[in-house]
């Protein structure tokens, strides 16, 4: 295999730094390659080398200005770095300072008079700078609205319903001749798949904070629509959820969410209606990126690849998580084409990367996007993609 | 990188068999004890030699949930190797095999090289699908039968590499026709002089890209 090669290099340039070790069992890792620890390794040489013939006076000398250089230059970065760091302190009260003031409206001025003012420019274009975390919750709930008019009490008859049915199942795993429902909600796989739910925030795991909650809602929604039952990518929208809503409240956004049409087509797996969706994807990708379309055409790179993960987990699990939130923002607000624009977005931010790579890549590249994507830059990506084609805007073409 | 040929793998079987953590453990030589649910497909690749020549893996990870079934089957077409796994500390993973082949059969091509894959070999303490068990089922469905382990790369290899093996084998023996790439075989670009630029020099941005 070709891979080593790259690393092998400026290693061993580290390593060339440091005197000899003194002994071969101690390990690398016991000499951190601070600047600090460098300069120090520098005067340490002369001891550890002490029974070496003297130096002369001229490489001496030399010697003693390449490492007067290299405290200077060390300096010199502290001092950039102390900068840098003071900068983004900066920054970061800003944009705190920022968030406050918005939180403060938002409380103040807009929940407050919900209804009148919930469609009007300022606040629509408040809300596209993403809603701040304190209100969060409150403002999706009421975005999403509760059509489906579930109270508080509701999702508790579904709950204990839930537990009545994990108390009597078996705990060994189903045999072959139990029925497909039976299968799909079960407990086991909810706990599998609990565990597999943002793994890397360790509060949804056993034995975190989250864990029941998260256990509550799914289980409750399979007694609410036993129909639908309990399928892959609920987990993250629910806890999502969890983490800006208390329970109730969570699992009443969530079966009302869920009960949208291009959801529910999804949660159903219905393939057909799914395709439908693709198609108009489609459609408005070739309209916005043509040329990016013609080479995924080219290469046989479907949009089901990159969008089946997209769509069923509404970014949270392909996206940074704040990142993914700010795209609820407006998706509570403006509905499922939101999140195709969003797609078309991601594409167009990542257009010039995207038309150089083949097949794989691409594919590889979609289905886990970069851990680093600059929010602002995606949104203003998402901002340009224009929805509509040839007059007919997405709920036509759809 | 220029190689000879490019076999499209399918991993497929009941959720939480372990399927990433192969793909993982084969691609990027590392073991995610907690790894991320899969929704819809994912992707891998690698290359290999087998008889001196160098052969592209293009592989795609699919769900497992029962209800994703019809969106796993568009899948299979154009797949040249399959790898069926179940988790031998599970027994239910084992009873679904026959409905996993069943798609599997249904929708890919007949030459399809199937490996069928006891995974989770470390758990011997929770055992619940004997060797011999699996073993049986391989014999009796034609397929080839390996026990590995995700976790302590065990056998890992092995698997994806005799799956590659026994297509080359059937592609030596004329029974792949190569120039139809419905087969999940393609010819490599190294006769393409000028247009090979697409496959190199992005691919070093992605985690999961091995040395393609």
């Amino acid at each position: 295999l070709v891979k080593q090669s790259s690393e092998t290099r400026p290693r061993s340039l580290k390593v060339s730094l440091h005197p000899p070790s003194p002994s071969p069992s101690i390990p690398h890792s016991l000499f951190p390659f601070s600047n600090h620890a460098r300069t120090q390794s520098l005067t340490t040489m002369c001891v550890c080398c002490s029974n070496l013939p003297a130096k002369p006076a001229e490489e001496a000398q030399k010697h003693r200005q390449q490492y007067e250089e290299m405290v200077a230059q060390a300096k010199k970065r502290e001092l950039k770095e102390a900068q840098k760091r003071r900068k983004q302190l900066e920054l970061r009260c800003k944009v705190e300072e920022s968030i406050g003031n918005a939180a403060q409206t938002w409380n103040q001025e807009i929940l407050p008079n919900w209804s009148t003012m919930c469609n009007s420019r300022r606040v629509r274009d408040l809300w596209w700078q993403g809603v701040p975390p304190s209100v969060r919750g409150k403002v999706w709930s009421l975005a999403v609205g509760n059509e489906l008019n579930i109270t508080h009490e509701l999702y508790n008859i579904c709950l204990a319903r839930a537990r009545d049915k994990w108390k009597s199942m078996p705990i060994e795993p189903v045999t072959e001749g139990s029925s497909l429902a039976d299968r799909e909600a079960s407990l086991e796989l909810i706990k599998l798949d609990i565990s597999r739910t943002f793994p890397h925030l360790c509060i949804f795991q056993q034995g975190g904070p989250y864990y029941d909650v998260l256990h509550s809602i799914l289980g409750a929604y399979t007694c609410y629509r036993p129909d639908v039952g309990y399928v892959q990518g609920m987990s993250f929208i629910a806890a999502v959820l969890i983490l800006n809503l208390d329970t109730a409240d969570a699992f009443i956004a969530f079966a009302n969410l869920l009960n949208k049409p291009c959801q529910m087509a999804f949660f159903r797996v219905d393939h057909s209606l799914m395709l439908t969706y693709f198609a108009a994807f489609e459609v408005f990708f070739d309209e916005n990126l043509p040329k990016l379309f013609a080479h995924f055409k080219e290469n046989k790179l479907t949009p089901d690849i990159y969008l089946i993960d997209w769509i069923f987990t509404l970014y949270s699990k392909s996206l940074p998580l704040d990142l993914a939130c700010r795209v609820w923002d407006v998706f509570c607000r403006d509905g499922d084409e939101f999140l195709f624009r969003v797609a078309l977005g991601i594409l167009r931010l990542y257009e010039d990367v995207l038309t150089r790579m083949d097949f794989i890549h691409n594919a590889q590249f979609l289905t886990r996007l970069p851990d680093h994507i600059p929010p602002d830059q995606l949104f203003s990506h998402i901002h340009a993609v224009h929805m509509t084609s040839k007059n007919r805007k997405w709920a036509q073409v759809r | 990188m220029a190689y000879a040929y490019l076999f499209k793998y399918i991993i497929i079987g009941d959720t939480g068999v372990g399927k990433s953590c192969l793909l993982l453990q084969f691609t990027d030589k590392r073991f995610q004890p907690v790894h991320d649910l899969t929704i819809g497909v994912e992707f891998g690749a690698r290359m290999i030699t087998i008889d001196g020549k160098q052969i592209k893996l293009q592989i795609w990870d699919t769900a497992g949930q029962e209800s994703f079934r019809s969106i796993t089957r568009s899948y299979y077409r154009g797949a040249a190797g399959a790898l069926l796994v179940y988790d031998i500390t599970r027994r239910d993973t084992f009873n679904h095999l026959t409905t996993w082949l069943e798609d599997a059969r249904q929708h890919s091509n007949s030459n399809m090289v199937i490996m069928l894959i006891g995974n989770k070999s470390d758990l011997e303490s929770r055992r619940e699908v004997k060797k011999e068990e699996g073993e049986a089922f391989a014999r009796e469905h034609g397929l080839i039968f390996m026990e590995t382990s995700a976790k302590t790369a065990s056998n890992v290899e092995e698997a994806f590499i005799n799956t590659a093996k026994e297509i080359y084998e059937k592609i030596q023996e004329g029974v792949f026709d190569i120039n139809n790439e419905a087969n999940g075989i393609k010819i490599g670009p190294q006769h393409a002089t000028t247009n090979s630029t697409l496959s190199g020099s992005q691919g070093g941005q992605q985690a999961g890209g091995g040395c393609c």
